[in-house]
């Protein structure tokens, strides 16, 4: 009895942990280009690492962004594939949340205190979202987290002016791949970790299930697929008849 | 039909090269089903196909459209005995959704996985129509993206490319002219039908790379943009003189001038080869004139012409499950799980 965890948001990462969240085993390659090609050997390498049967999964967990569009996709079609072939359910978790609860562990977190998360979306912005600690520990070891704003995806220095707009009562945590990048904008805390751990986003689903909620597949985009109207283009004529253009 | 006894292995296909997200299941040259969805509806207002709305759809309808498939076949995952795919050529993004599907299938199924090529395919189709190929087989693939002559002396193994458009597709070429027309897109269906209508010897447009200097270099590469400009000058010029442009003329001058260079090429390269057989495949095959022209030299020549029906044309998941199927059945070995897809794959690849 074990669960598949996917996040392909940043890295390639599979972890297997048991029904209780036990990490049983972990393997990530830092491939931002071929999550494709890196995926499936992974998926069948960390089952042998942990020693378990692909029939003996009883769950398959993906992280659903936010994230560049075509590694995220390869995680969310994989886990989703793979789940109907082995007849068990698929559990979706935002990439972000996973990170939220690694920095309450990570960094000694309190309820009440929050914590900024950032990831890398390319084209000089990052996918952002915070969150609000509500208790530090839970069913699975998960500490428990609420998203107060996100996520969204904007410049790191707009990040940065939001925050500021808006301090956090207790302690703020910045951490993130994110806000290393644009450290110069985005207060990163020191040990903040930097990409979502499978193990954790695994745990993360479970606790969810288990308290009743509901877990969609769905990828969290945050923008607008890029649209390129062929402006009249190889037309060497005006365009007449009933439908122009 | 899930549990017929047959001794051929079972072999589901998937396919998503561009906007059709394809399944299907093939035994021997046998097809159990064939279930498609399309987001060609959410491309048409662009004139084109936008490679990221193509994507975002295929994640969508993948799970869908295998349900679709397992349950009007009545088959079991669990009685798949390998799975096929589209490795290219094609869209990157829409490629990456079949190839990661058809991976995690292998692996939670724990069945071998053969990435194909989606040109060959086009071909391979037909084995489930009019039954496997002979000997050795000629095969004009012509679609939106392609237009090429292939010597097949075996679907599975041994692929020959003796030519392919240097420019424009076939079906591209019918586009092009569809927009400088004002016809919705894609033009090529529209032409086709306005075709129909017209004189095909009203206008007499350039026949490419038909030149006696070319017969050495390109006797089987086609070229098609520079009869698009003719149209284009030729449709121009009328307008420029303030008369009306004789749509039906244009478009069945336009497309005799295609269908004849894509026959009288494709039926030389029979006679060269000394094969009998010629397949045409690929979404323009659904082409009217070219039906018409390409039957009725085949009959001149004494060449047997297969072209399926429409359905097997265009793209779908059975063109890549007839071809996984004999591929498997040629024992080749199956692909390794780490294969990239490849936009570019040659067309002597047949599996990777
Ligand atoms: N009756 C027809 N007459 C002319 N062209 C047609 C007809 N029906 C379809 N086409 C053309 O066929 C093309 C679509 O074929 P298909 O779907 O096989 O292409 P594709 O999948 O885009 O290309 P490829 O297979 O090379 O990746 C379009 O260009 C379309 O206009
Ligand atoms: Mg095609």
């Amino acid at each position: 009895m074990a669960v598949l965890s996917i996040d392909t948001s940043a890295a390639v990462a599979v972890a297997v942990v048991s029904e209780t969240g036990e990490r049983l085993a972990a393997r990530s390659v830092d491939e931002r280009r071929r999550h494709a090609e890196s995926l499936a050997p992974l998926v069948t390498a960390v089952l042998a690492d942990a020693g378990t049967d692909r029939t003996a999964l009883t769950a398959v967990v993906a992280g659903t962004g936010p994230a560049p569009f075509t590694g995220l996709r390869a995680g969310l079609v994989t886990a989703r594939t793979l789940a109907l072939a082995l007849g068990v359910p698929v559990l979706g978790v935002p990439s972000l949340d996973a990170l939220a609860v690694q920095a309450v562990a990570d960094l000694g977190l309190a309820p009440d205190d929050e914590v900024l998360v950032a990831a890398d979306a390319r084209r000089k912005e990052v996918y952002w979202a915070r969150y609000r600690v509500v208790s530090h520990e839970s069913t699975h070891g998960v500490p428990v987290v609420e998203a107060v704003a996100g996520p969204d995806v904007a410049k790191a220095a707009d990040v940065a002016a939001g925050l500021a707009e808006r301090p956090s009562a207790g302690r703020l945590a910045v951490v993130g791949e994110g806000a290393s990048l644009y450290a110069d904008v985005l207060d990163l805390d020191e040990d903040a970790p930097l990409l979502p751990d499978p193990a954790v986003l695994a745990r993360v689903a479970l606790q969810r299930r288990d308290a009743g909620q509901e877990l969609p597949t769905e990828p969290l985009y945050l923008r607008r697929p890029d649209v390129h109207v062929p402006a009249g283009g190889p037309r060497v004529v005006p365009a007449t008849g009933a439908v122009a253009g | 039909m899930g549990g017929m006894a047959s001794g051929d292995p079972l072999v589901l296909g998937i396919e998503t090269s561009c906007d059709e997200t394809g399944v299907a299941l093939v035994r021997g040259n046998e097809l159990l089903v064939d279930a498609t969805a399309s987001s060609m509806d959410e491309h048409a207002r662009y004139g084109g196909i936008i490679p990221e709305v193509a994507s975002r759809a295929h994640l969508e309808a993948m799970i869908p459209t295998i349900g679709k498939a397992l349950g009007q076949a009545d088959v079991d995952l669990s009685e798949v005995d390998a799975i096929a795919v589209t490795a290219g050529p094609g869209l990157v993004g829409p490629l990456t959704i079949g190839t990661s599907a058809a991976k995690a299938l292998a692996v939670g199924l724990n069945k071998p996985l053969y990435g194909v090529n989606h040109v060959i395919g086009h071909a391979a189709v037909d084995q489930l129509v009019d039954g496997e190929f002979p000997e050795r087989v000629m095969a004009l693939v012509v679609s939106g993206g392609h237009s090429s002559l292939l010597l097949v002396d075996d679907v599975a193994t041994k692929v020959t490319e003796l030519g392919s458009t240097l420019d424009d597709a076939a079906g591209e070429a019918f586009d092009k002219v569809g927009r400088l027309l004002g016809l919705p897109y894609p033009g090529g269906p529209h032409i086709d039908r306005l075709a129909r209508e017209g004189d095909p010897e009203a206008i007499r447009f350039p026949r490419g790379l038909t030149a006696a200097k070319d017969q050495e270099k390109h006797a089987y590469d086609f070229s098609f943009s520079g009869l698009k400009t003719a149209v284009a000058r030729w449709v121009e010029s009328c307008r420029d003189s303030g008369r009306e442009v004789p749509v039906g003329d244009v478009a069945a001058s336009f497309a005799a001038a295609v269908v004849d260079v894509l026959t009288a090429k494709t039926i030389a390269a029979c006679r060269r080869h000394e094969v009998e057989t010629l397949v045409v495949g690929g979404g323009f095959s659904a082409n009217s004139q070219l039906r018409e022209l390409a039957a009725k030299r085949c009959a001149e020549a004494g060449i047997d012409l297969r072209i399926p029906p429409i359905r097997y044309c265009t793209d779908n998941g059975a063109m890549i499950a007839a071809l996984g199927s004999a591929v498997v059945r040629a024992g080749v070995a199956p692909s390794s799980l780490d294969f990239g897809v490849d936009s570019q794959m040659p067309l002597t690849t047949v599996s990777l």
